[in-house]
């Protein structure tokens, strides 16, 4: 029966949380990818690790350094953003490396090294109660957040210069977009793993970018696309045993390679027609 | 003098870095409802003047007034529209509809924290018609042609009804056809809402027939062969001497002949000193 899926609690778990992350991963990809910080997910994930090698090894807990780190490194990103504003990317790729050689120096001194594994991989299907309450209130934040700024999202991702002069606080609307996807992405690395966030921060985005027809329905496309991948992934990955982080990314790309399919479908029958009417 | 009458008044000015100056003692008036031109070689300070007026840079001497209030220096005036060069291009690629990039300039108008009203979509689709591409509402700016997504900047400004209108260079890059239907609908602008425009370009043919007004920034002197005898105002930016300043209309023998010219007398008509 596919219902016995959800006779585990550890399913349920996974389910509510993996509807909850896709949802506010999709809606902060969209300004992601459109600042053109798309490898942010992937920089921030691996900077939490060096949060984690400090927690441990001072003695307080792992996951309070990993926000803590997430939240430095992503306003890392900010700052030199805003130096080089043509070179987002740069400013990814300096605080990638940056968390990846400060997180492999401080991993030397930490013993056990299977609280990194969990960090880094995540896992979806081991998830306690209070994962469940801590993902629970991001999630309520950052939709609130998000829509409570969604006019202000749009145009400072659309054109941050006009934004400015037409009085939106691009500064403020920076730092907290940026406060709140630091956040996201250190819970959702324990939680979900930095594979999956990384792949739902841009991917379903990037599908929804062939299809959408404005950018209401860009974001409306991604949170579909997301869903999909992470309830089809989780269903999938119960029954024939896969991995389920490895297996919703695989997904969210077949759903982009079918968007993109779809539209080149759609542009073909689009530029047929436009003969036909042509020819008349 | 501050003169109320003028959209913008230019006395005396002088831009540069160093001991090089750009612009060496400008000075010029725009009239409320004027169709302005400014032209002149690459490099002759066209933009610069521009950011001056918009009060981008600081003046090395002079003052910029805009509608009679002192603006050297400060942030961009109210009054003031501005679609900036190549402003097209730089959204081809993001996925919003035209309505909603028109919406997003009504920022000040709907406030901060606030989804857009009905009001505010009526406002945005009046913009988007008096741009002149009502058909491309729902389109995204990768569906439409270079000039397309030139008149989705305008009606970008036009959404917060300026009174003054600055383009810089928004013919660059565009087809002959789409200029026409671009100046057709400036043109269009500048009669019948009476919004003053001052338009950066170097498409000295194309302007000839709109303009009232012409402010060429280069020694080299464009009017025996390619504007109306008579139309241009020659501002020679390095050589104090030669700065004078006189106003015609592109159609007219003298200045604004409401008699002869079907825009001057729009424009009296229209109440107009």
């Amino acid at each position: 029966m596919i219902t016995d899926i959800f006779l585990y609690p550890f399913m349920q778990k996974a389910f509510i949380v993996g509807i909850l992350l896709s949802v506010i991963i999709a809606c902060l990809g969209t300004v992601v990818v459109h600042k053109r910080l798309s490898l942010i997910g992937s920089a921030l994930s691996h900077s939490s690790l060096a949060g984690v090698a400090i927690g441990l090894l001072l003695g307080f807990s792992p996951v309070l350094g990993a926000v803590g780190i997430c939240v430095v490194a992503a306003l890392c990103i900010e700052a030199i953003r805003k130096r080089m504003p043509a070179f987002s990317e740069l400013a990814v790729a300096i605080t990638l490396s940056v968390g990846i050689g400060l997180a492999g120096v401080l991993s030397g001194f930490v013993k056990n090294s299977s609280d990194f594994n969990s960090f880094l991989f995540g896992s979806i299907v081991a998830i306690d109660s209070f994962e469940l309450i801590v993902v629970l209130i991001l999630s309520s934040v950052v939709l609130l957040v998000f829509l409570l700024m969604y006019k202000e999202l749009f145009y400072v991702s659309f054109d941050e210069e006009a934004a400015a002069l037409s009085g939106v606080p691009v500064g403020l609307v920076n730092f907290v977009f940026t406060v709140l996807t630091a956040v996201t992405v250190s819970v959702a690395a324990r939680t979900v793993g930095a594979l999956v966030v990384s792949s739902l921060l841009v991917v379903p985005v990037a599908a929804a970018m062939q299809i959408a027809r404005s950018y209401k329905t860009t974001i409306l496309w991604s949170v579909l696309f997301a869903l999909l991948s992470t309830l089809l992934g989780l269903t999938v990955s119960f029954y024939a045993g896969l991995k389920p982080g490895g297996t919703i990314c695989l997904l969210a790309a077949a759903f982009f390679l079918a968007a993109v399919g779809l539209k080149a479908l759609r542009s073909r029958l689009g530029y047929s027609r436009h003969r036909e009417e042509s020819h008349e | 003098m501050a003169n109320n009458d003028y959209a913008i008044e230019v006395d005396h000015l002088s831009f540069g870095y160093s001991e090089k100056l750009f612009l060496n003692d400008v000075s010029f008036r725009i009239e409320k409802g004027d169709f302005a031109a400014i032209i002149g070689d690459n490099g002759s300070g066209k933009s610069t003047m521009v950011k001056l007026i918009l009060g981008l840079l600081l003046p090395v001497r002079g003052t910029v007034r805009v509608t009679g209030r002192d603006v050297s220096g400060s942030n961009r005036p109210s009054e003031i529209g501005y679609v900036p060069q190549n402003s097209g291009d730089s959204v081809a690629r993001f996925p919003a509809s035209a309505e909603e990039i028109v919406l997003s300039s009504l920022y000040r108008q709907i406030g901060p924290f606030r989804f857009a009203s009905r009001k505010h979509r009526a406002i945005a689709r009046e913009a988007i018609e008096q741009a002149g591409i009502s058909e491309l509402i729902d389109k995204l700016p990768s569906e439409m042609s270079g000039g397309q997504r030139q008149r989705l900047m305008l009606a970008r400004v036009l959404a917060n009804r300026p009174e003054i209108l600055i383009l810089d260079e928004p013919t660059v890059g565009i087809d002959a056809d789409a200029v026409d239907r671009l100046l057709a609908v400036l043109h269009d602008i500048n009669i019948h809402s009476k919004t003053t425009i001052l338009m950066v370009t170097h498409d000295i043919a194309k302007i000839a027939s709109f303009a009232n007004r012409v402010l060429c920034l280069s020694e080299k002197h464009f009017s025996e062969n390619d504007l109306p005898e008579g139309t241009v105002v020659h501002i020679h930016p390095l050589m104090h001497d030669h700065v004078y300043e006189h106003i015609h209309c592109a159609n007219c023998e003298k200045s604004h002949d409401p008699d002869k010219c079907a825009a001057c007398a729009a424009q009296k008509n229209g109440g107009r000193k």
